[in-house]
């Protein structure tokens, strides 16, 4: 398979002296499920964020789907962020309006300023949002107030916004760091399948490694804004895995669980 | 853990009583002003100028005229269908001036907002609203009248002139309030600014803007009352100022200010069922 996304020695340095991330260099295959991990504040974020642009890298080359990303103006960048679907820890649908109208949201970018902002859709695509609402288990929620639905409900909301885009790459930025452990669980499901039988790229941020290990086909280490792994979840040993996050061995929570467990 | 559990334990065995508020130099600046005016308002009364008029004799004739006012209101200069469409034309002046205010404090909102526009338009709008907003609204029309004359067209655009600096402001406050990850999710899919703004921006702000504008409605209602009287803009307020000061007519005043009153009331009834439908629709 081709490469969907490649990033080479990408930086991005906040003033003077706060670099975020230096030198980043990774490509992506069409169809990887890869998870990026490690510490708060590594720069997990900002590396999502470089990819559709939401935050300026500072220096690089991005080229996404054959586009170098950090030359578009204007008009080409709205178009390649429509090709590249986004979501949240905190969901962000806008409360007062129904999950429909937050997962047509999500059309926006191909529309005209006029016909976007007034909310003309088309049959088509209203049929598509309410077929992806079906498919997220959603269906009885269609016509609900967003600020009604439960935390797990809203990011399956978040994730048909970002599917209704028909984009070639999900970026999810830490998706079940607010959920618990069973909502966690169906948003990693849904977009592990959506990944396999939709064939879209999913690079997700994440805190919890046991999940990472998971559910993905590759991961990718960031401490201190540099890649210190880069491979399958299956090669990951202890060490590399505190590598990443500065730590001893026994000081992480997924330790302490470990030796339970050997004990029991 | 050694170290915490020493430190809570010196804190514990402190004989001194624990203060919650440190007196720091916010506390002592905002207890010496709490002084000053305390000491300044029994200053003020300890040396009024009372002339012949005693306290309780002073209370006692403004209760009775307060009395005379609301017990016994009659109609003398003009009728009743008379008096309500003076109040309509009060309520007519009041209305013009939020709605026109109220667009083009939409759009200039937006723009003042740090969150939705560039750091220095936002900076730029807001000094000028400061202004504009430092100035009494009768200044301002007294200032327009000068151009206009003194009169309705006057009052309008003075009054219009100071709702858009007051809700400039709290639509701007309004629309920086917004969580920036609503916003930020319809950039990454590719939405333009007005896309955001009336898709996002205004569907989440809009019980604010409701009842700001509603808000800014009864000012304006009360201030075209005034200007009714002091720039002869019509209305009630000027059937109000020739009962006052011309006709000396306590009477009248009471059936005026009941007019008034009910129609007061009648618009806080108004601006709470609309924002409680807001609310649950």
């Amino acid at each position: 398979m081709s490469n969907l996304l490649e990033l080479s020695d990408v930086s991005k340095q906040y003033g003077q002296n706060t670099i975020a991330l230096s030198n980043i260099n990774f490509s992506v295959k069409e169809g990887e499920f890869i998870s990026v991990i490690g510490p708060s504040g590594a720069g997990k974020s900002t590396l999502l964020r470089c990819i559709n642009r939401m935050i300026d890298a500072t220096s690089g080359e991005i080229v996404f789907d054959g586009v170098d990303a950090l030359e578009l103006k204007k008009r080409d960048l709205r178009r390649l962020r429509t090709k590249i679907g986004m979501i949240f820890q905190h969901y962000n649908l806008v409360e007062r309006l129904s999950v429909i109208e937050n997962v047509l949201h999500g059309r926006l970018g191909y529309k005209s300023t006029l016909a976007g902002a007034l909310g003309l859709y088309t049959q088509k695509e209203k049929e598509q949002a309410i077929h992806l609402l079906n498919m997220l288990g959603l269906e009885d929620q269609i016509f609900k107030r967003s600020d009604q639905l439960s935390g797990g409900q809203k990011q399956r909301v978040g994730i048909a916004r970002a599917l209704v885009q028909d984009p070639k790459m999900l970026l999810c930025d830490e998706p079940i760091a607010s959920l618990d452990p069973n909502a966690s669980k169906v948003i990693m499901d849904y977009l592990q399948n959506i990944s396999r039988s939709m064939g879209i790229t999913v690079l997700v941020n994440l805190h919890q490694v046991d999940v990472a290990l998971k559910y993905s086909d590759r991961i990718i280490g960031v401490s201190q804004g540099e890649i210190v792994y880069d491979g399958s979840p299956a090669q990951m040993t202890q060490e590399q895995i505190h590598h990443i996050y500065g730590s001893e061995a026994g000081e992480l929570i997924m330790d302490t669980e470990e030796e339970k467990n050997h004990a029991g | 853990m050694r170290m915490e559990d020493t430190n809570k334990s010196t804190v514990l065995t402190q004989s001194k009583p624990i203060k919650v508020k440190p007196l720091n130099k916010t506390a002592i600046v905002i207890r010496s002003t709490l002084f000053c005016l305390i000491a300044l308002t029994i200053l003020g009364f300890w040396t009024y100028d009372y002339k012949e008029v005693g306290l309780v004799e002073g209370i006692l004739s403004t209760i009775a005229n307060f009395t005379v006012m609301f017990t016994e209101p009659h109609f003398s200069h003009f009728t009743f269908t008379e008096g309500l469409y003076q109040v309509l034309i009060t309520i007519g002046l009041a209305l013009l001036t939020t709605l026109i205010g109220a667009v083009i404090s939409l759009f200039l909102g937006l723009f003042a907002s740090e969150n939705l526009s560039s750091r220095k338009v936002s900076n730029g709008i807001k000094t000028i609203v400061a202004f504009i907003r430092a100035v009494p609204t009768v200044l301002w029309v007294l200032i327009f009248a000068v151009a206009a004359g003194l009169g309705s067209v006057a009052a309008v655009i003075g009054m219009t002139f100071h709702t858009v600096g007051y809700l400039i402001k709290a639509y701007s406050e309004s629309f920086e309030e917004l969580d920036e990850g609503v916003i930020e999710v319809l950039k990454a899919s590719g939405a333009n600014w007005w896309q955001i703004i009336w898709q996002a921006v205004l569907p989440s702000s809009i019980t604010y803007l409701i009842s700001w504008t509603f808000l800014r409605f009864e000012i304006n209602f009360a201030v075209a009352v005034a200007m009714g009287a002091a720039a002869g803009a019509g209305g009630i307020g000027y059937d109000l100022f020739m009962a006052s000061s011309f006709y000396l007519d306590l009477r009248e005043l009471g059936t005026i200010t009941v007019y008034i009153l009910i129609f007061a009331i009648l618009l806080e009834v108004v601006a709470i069922r609309v924002k409680r439908h807001l609310k649950t629709a």
